[in-house]
C-alpha cells in the first residue's frame, strides 16, 4: 500500500450522505451534500478516523455474489478471509503486508503493543466490552511468528523520563511554555495544520510507539546481536493516524525505519483469525525483555489524562525527592472535553489541562496565540475518550453501546493500571537499566539523537501526506 | 372503539431520516446473537440481514417495517401456517418456515424478505434438497421469511461489560432485565425518526429522553 495515498476514505458506492461523519469529524474535514456521497479534505483530516467509527451505511450482501466486495477488501487492504461487513467510511488497513512479513524466515520480526489494546482486542472476539487480555494477546503474537513480543508502554515510561525532565526544564526556565504532550500523531498534524506558530509548544518528544521504534533497531538489536537491517518493526495501534506517523520522514533512526508498519487493533483481529488462532482460549503469556516490562503509570496512556497523570507521578517526585502521597489522581481522570487541575510541586504550582477530542483544543491554541494562557503542561489526545475510542479500535455495531464501551475501556486500564507493581515510570526496573546502560540521562545526548523530533508547518496548499515517506522492506 | 386487542408497530417520519441505516445494522446486532454477534463489527461472519429496509427514493428516505397488520394477509398466505399473532405481534416461525414466498407477496408493504438461515455464523442447510455449486452436488441452505418482530425476545448483545461501574447489564443479569426496552431501531436512530406506537392506547413512544434506554 503506498503512502502517498491517504489513509481515510469515503466509499462513494457504499455512502448514503447522511453526513454524521461530518458532524463527528472534529476539523471539519468531510464535505458534501446530503443524500450525496461525502468526500474527505485530506489536507485538513487528521486521521483519526472517528468518521470510521461511526459509519453505519454498509455494503449489502448482494455486492457478494458480484465479487464486488471482494475487490473492495483486496482495496482496502483487507485479508480475503475477513467476512465482517463493509462500511463505507474505511481506513486502508497493513494486515496483508504484515501477513506477508511474518512468513519471511530472512526477518526478525518484531511487535509492540499500545496500551488501549488489550482493553479491547478482546471484543472482536466477542468477550465483553473492555475485556482485559494483556496475556492472551501476547500469547496471539507469539503465534503469530513473532520474534519478539515488546509494549508500547515501555515506550510510555521512556516518554515519561524525556517528556517530565523537558517540562521541569521549560516550567523553570519559563521557555516556550505552556508545553504540549506529543504523543497523538493526529494532535501533532493538526497543530502543524492549524497553528504552525505554536508548534516550539510542542513537547520534542516522539511517541512511545516511535521511542520504542528506534529502540527496537538499536538497544534491543544490540540486546538480541540482530542486525538492525533485518528487523521488521511491526506497531498494533488503536488509531488510524499511527501509520502516518510511523512513514513521516524524521521517523528514522541511522538510516532506518523506526516503525516499519501500523496495524489497528482491528486488523490484529483479523491477522489472528486467519491464522486459526482461538485466541478466547489462549492462556497468559509474559511479553518479552527488555521492551515488553513497563509500569502502572505507562499502561494508563491509553485514556485521556493518562499521560498528565503518568507525568505528575514522575514529575513529582523528581522536583520534590519525595514519595508522591496519592498514586490515584482524580483530578484528571474523566471525560470532559477540557479538563483543568493545579498541582503543587514542593513550592512550584503547576497548572496543567487535559483536551479529550480536538474539537476542544482551538479555544486553548487561541489563549495561547493571544499570550495568556494559564497552563504550564497540556495533554491532548485527538479521540474523544483518549487511545479507547481510537479510530482503529473494535467498531461498535450499536451506537447506544458507545458510552458503556468507552467507559469498560477506561475503567480496565485502570484496574491495570492498579495492579502492577511498579506504578511509576522512574521506578520501572528496565527503565532504570536502559538509562544506565545505553541513553545516559534524559535529554542527553544518545535520547536527542533516538528520542526526539523536529515538526513541520502544514500551511494550506502543502500536500500533508507527500511530507512523509515510506521505507518498508516488502 | 376498542383498540386493546391490536398490535404495537414501529413507524417512521420521512422527513426526520437522514438515510444512515444504524437502525438496519441494530436490528441484525439485536436479533443474531445465537450467530455469535457480539458488541463490534468484528465479530460478524456473515451477511447483514436487517428485518426493516431504509429505502430511498429521489426526494426523501426511510425505513420501512412491518406493520403488525390486524388481519395479516401473510398470515393468511402461509400454507403452513407458520405465521402467527403471539403477544401482540405477528411471528413468523423460523423453523416452520418452508420458502415459499407466499407471504412477501401477499404484504401489501414490502416487509417480508427471504434469506438464508444461519445458525452459528454459518449457513443452515437444507435437510433434504441439493444443488450443484462448484461443479458437484451440495446441500441447498434453508431459506426462512424475515419480518419485524419489535424486538420481542431480543437481548442486548455483548454480555456485561467488563469494566467496573460500567454502567453495563450483564449476561449473568436475569434474562428480563437483558430485554431490549424499545425496538433496537427506535433505541438507535440518531435523528429519532423511529417511534413505537403502542397498542391499545394510541400513544407513541419515540426515545427523548437523554442517555437512551440502552
Amino acid at each position: 500500500m503506498p503512502s502517498s495515498e491517504p489513509i481515510i476514505h469515503i466509499d462513494s458506492e457504499l455512502c448514503t450522505g447522511c453526513r454524521r461523519c461530518a458532524a463527528v469529524c472534529p476539523v471539519d474535514a468531510i464535505t458534501g451534500e446530503p443524500g450525496e456521497p461525502q468526500t474527505v479534505d485530506a489536507h485538513r483530516c487528521v486521521i483519526c478516523g472517528q468518521c470510521v467509527q461511526i459509519c453505519t451505511a454498509y455494503a449489502p450482501d448482494h455486492l457478494e455474489a458480484s465479487d464486488g466486495l471482494k475487490a473492495k477488501r483486496l482495496q482496502r487492504g483487507q485479508l480475503p478471509s475477513v467476512r465482517e461487513p463493509l462500511f463505507a467510511a474505511y481506513s486502508t488497513g497493513q494486515a496483508l503486508e504484515v501477513k506477508r512479513a511474518l512468513a519471511d524466515s530472512a526477518l526478525f520480526k518484531v511487535v509492540q503493543c499500545a496500551p488501549a489494546i488489550r482493553v479491547s482486542l478482546a471484543e472482536e472476539f466477542g468477550l465483553p466490552l473492555g475485556t482485559l487480555t494483556p496475556g492472551k494477546m501476547a500469547a496471539a503474537l507469539r503465534r503469530l511468528k513473532f520474534d519478539r513480543i515488546y509494549d508500547t508502554n515501555f515506550g510510555a515510561d521512556v516518554t515519561i523520563m524525556e517528556e517530565g525532565t523537558e517540562l521541569i526544564g521549560r516550567v523553570l526556565s519559563g521557555e516556550r511554555l505552556p508545553m504540549f504532550t506529543s504523543c497523538c500523531p493526529a494532535w501533532v498534524k493538526h497543530a502543524e495544520t492549524a497553528a504552525p506558530e505554536l508548534l516550539d509548544h510542542l513537547s520534542s518528544c516522539k511517541s512511545p510507539m516511535q521511542m520504542v521504534g528506534a529502540l527496537v533497531k538499536t538497544y534491543g538489536a544490540k540486546q538480541d546481536g540482530v542486525d538492525p537491517a533485518k528487523i521488521y518493526s511491526v506497531a498494533v495501534m488503536p488509531c488510524t493516524c499511527k501509520e502516518f506517523e510511523c512513514s513521516r520522514e524524521e521517523m528514522e533512526v541511522d538510516g532506518l525505519r523506526e516503525v516499519d508498519v501500523v496495524i489497528t487493533t482491528r486488523e490484529l483481529a483479523h491477522l489472528i483469525k486467519d491464522a486459526g488462532i482461538d485466541f478466547v482460549n489462549l492462556p497468559d503469556e509474559p511479553f518479552d525483555s527488555p521492551l515488553g516490562l513497563y509500569s502502572g503509570a505507562g499502561s494508563i496512556f491509553g485514556v485521556t489524562g493518562g499521560v498528565m497523570e503518568a507525568a505528575i507521578r514522575t514529575g513529582y517526585e523528581l522536583v520534590t525527592h519525595e514519595t508522591i502521597p496519592n498514586l490515584q489522581l482524580d483530578f484528571v481522570r474523566g471525560e470532559e472535553g477540557l479538563r483543568t487541575a493545579t498541582v503543587q510541586l514542593g513550592e512550584l504550582e503547576l497548572k496543567v489541562a487535559v483536551v479529550a477530542g480536538l474539537k476542544y483544543v482551538s479555544a486553548v491554541l487561541n489563549q495561547v496565540k493571544a499570550g495568556h494562557c494559564p497552563y504550564h503542561f497540556i495533554e491532548v489526545m485527538g479521540c474523544p475518550e483518549g487511545c479507547v475510542s481510537g479510530g482503529g479500535q473494535p467498531k461498535l455495531l450499536l451506537e447506544t453501546l458507545r458510552k458503556t464501551a468507552y467507559q469498560a475501556r477506561k475503567s480496565s486500564v485502570y484496574r491495570h493500571d492498579s495492579h502492577q507493581q511498579v506504578r511509576k515510570s522512574h521506578e520501572n526496573p528496565a527503565i532504570i537499566k536502559l538509562y544506565k546502560d545505553f541513553l545516559g540521562e534524559p535529554l542527553g545526548h544518545v535520547p536527542h539523537h533516538l528520542l526526539h523530533t523536529t515538526y513541520q508547518s502544514r500551511e494550506k496548499n502543502v500536500s500533508p501526506i507527500s511530507a512523509g515517506r515510506k521505507g518498508g522492506k516488502l | 372503539m376498542n383498540h386493546a386487542a391490536s398490535n404495537s408497530l414501529v413507524i417512521a417520519e420521512a422527513a426526520k431520516c437522514i438515510g444512515c441505516k444504524a437502525c438496519e445494522l441494530a436490528c441484525f446486532a439485536v436479533h443474531n446473537r445465537d450467530n455469535g454477534v457480539g458488541t463490534a463489527v468484528g465479530t460478524v461472519t456473515m451477511p447483514v440481514l436487517p428485518r426493516l429496509y431504509v429505502i430511498r427514493t429521489d426526494s426523501f428516505t426511510m425505513p420501512v417495517q412491518c406493520r403488525q397488520c390486524e388481519n395479516a394477509p401473510c398470515a393468511g398466505a402461509c400454507p403452513v401456517q407458520a405465521i402467527r399473532q403471539q403477544d401482540g405481534v405477528i411471528a413468523i416461525d423460523a423453523e416452520a418456515c418452508i420458502g415459499c414466498k407466499a407471504c412477501a407477496l401477499a404484504c401489501p408493504f414490502g416487509a417480508i424478505s427471504l434469506y438464508k438461515a444461519y445458525s452459528g455464523g454459518a449457513e443452515l442447510p437444507q435437510p433434504l434438497l441439493q444443488e450443484r455449486r462448484d461443479s458437484r452436488l451440495q446441500r441447498k441452505t434453508r431459506i426462512t421469511a424475515y419480518k419485524c418482530d419489535l424486538c420481542r425476545n431480543t437481548e442486548l448483545p455483548g454480555g456485561s461489560a467488563a469494566g467496573e461501574g460500567a454502567g453495563g447489564r450483564g449476561s449473568s443479569a436475569a434474562a428480563a432485565q437483558d430485554r431490549n426496552p424499545f425496538p433496537a431501531c427506535v433505541a438507535v436512530c440518531p435523528e429519532k425518526a423511529l417511534r413505537l406506537v403502542e397498542a391499545g392506547t394510541g400513544r407513541s413512544r419515540s426515545l427523548n429522553r437523554e442517555g437512551g434506554t440502552f
